[in-house]
């Protein structure tokens, strides 16, 4: 069983960031992980957005990435990158916050034509944090995303699939890490 | 006479990205002074509308002081902006202004872009994050950038960064001067046009 830290950085609730999410930390609480997701937009706007990692519940969610086992970070895709909610967050970890760590990227947007989102701006800031491992990451079409009423999510299998093996591949990553985990620890 | 946005996402006091957005803002309107064009210029510095633009975030409406961020920027004719590098990216406060910047403010506006860092190994941040994001919003970004690390503040750095913002500012100055008096977008009556013809049958 690992710490497993979801970062959720949408700034609604009702998203579908937040959906696509949920399925894949239920997933791996099934399997037996403890996950714990941090909503960024619960968390206080000034010290956020100036740095200020004082604060005692950003410095409390800080904390809690740092010393997790490994990170799922999600954002949506706004003007062709990631949310700067998101970043704002990222901003205020220590440097190598993420070393000895597998780290899941995912993203959503409405446009199969930012993609690349994951891999050209998403990983490269994941890297600069130290991250050992960050495992294959997956874009969800938000038209694959269906919220019902009763806040129950329905996933094309389009989505659903993928979602399943990229999870998958994180959590055998988790696994292979925690040598490197316990070295780091050590350290 | 050519009106400059800069756009500062500093977040400390004295704050080095600040710094560079001055000097390139001096430079680029001593560079269109030569040409005759007296220009001016207005600063949006965002760590003051940090609270805003989180508001603007979540609610979808921007505050007073955010309305007349945006509106500085869309009446400008050019715009420089400058963000610290923060995990090889732009900072999340610089993103998160143009994420709640209305769409197509800067469609066709000529902008220079600049970053700061506390080492030259992130240069490419320019190129690698700021270009994009730009690209994306439909701007002319100029071909030259700047990227200052700490050591080009000190004594022995501030020559070298002279000449390269100096000759930032002459290639942007061309930019503005090919490109002229910006015209703003409105997007509200490109709708309504779009409808009359609709409506029009």
């Amino acid at each position: 069983m690992a710490h497993v830290v979801a970062i959720s950085s949408s700034p609604s609730s009702t998203s579908r960031t937040e959906a696509v999410l949920g399925t894949v930390t239920g997933a791996l609480s099934a399997d037996g992980h403890d996950v714990h997701t941090i909503a960024l937009r619960g968390l206080p706007a000034a010290p956020l957005l100036l740095g200020d990692a004082t604060d005692p519940s950003v410095a409390a969610a800080a904390e809690r990435v740092t010393t997790a086992d490994a990170v799922i970070v999600t954002t949506p895709v706004y003007k062709a990158s990631f949310g700067g909610l998101l970043k704002t967050f990222l901003d205020l970890l220590p440097q190598y916050a993420l070393q000895g760590k597998a780290v899941l990227p995912l993203a959503t947007g409405g446009t199969p034509a930012h993609v690349l989102v994951v891999d050209y701006a998403l990983r490269p800031v994941l890297s600069s944090l130290g991250a050992t491992h960050v495992t294959p990451g997956w874009f969800v079409l938000s038209s694959h995303v269906t919220v019902a009423a009763d806040g129950s999510v329905l996933l094309d299998e389009a989505a659903s699939t993928p979602l399943a093996e990229v999870t998958r591949q994180f959590a055998d990553a988790i696994g292979r890490l925690s040598p490197v985990r316990a070295a780091v620890a050590v350290a | 006479m050519t009106k400059l946005a800069v756009i500062s996402a500093g977040l400390r006091e004295p704050s080095s990205t600040r710094q560079l957005a001055d000097r390139l803002d001096a430079a680029v309107r001593a560079e269109l002074g030569v040409r005759g064009d007296q220009a001016t210029s207005e600063v949006v510095e965002l760590r003051p509308l940090a609270h805003p633009i989180m508001d603007a975030m979540l609610t979808g409406f921007p505050s007073a002081a955010l309305e007349s961020a945006f509106e500085t920027v869309a009446n400008a004719d050019g715009v420089i902006a400058v963000t610290p590098a923060f995990n090889a990216s732009f900072a999340g406060l610089f993103k998160s202004f143009f994420d709640v910047l209305p769409e197509e403010t800067l469609s066709g506006m000529p902008v220079l872009i600049g970053a700061t860092g506390g080492t030259e190994r992130h240069s490419l941040v320019l190129d690698h994050a700021l270009r994009p994001m730009f690209s994306y919003l439909h701007a002319l970004v100029a071909p030259t950038a700047v990227y200052a690390a700490t050591e080009d503040f000190g004594a022995t750095g501030q020559a070298a960064l002279g000449q390269r913002v100096d000759k930032a500012a002459a290639g942007f100055a061309r930019l503005l001067g090919a490109c002229g008096e910006h015209q703003r977008r409105d997007t509200f009556s490109e709708q309504l046009s779009s409808m009359e013809k609709l409506l029009g049958g």
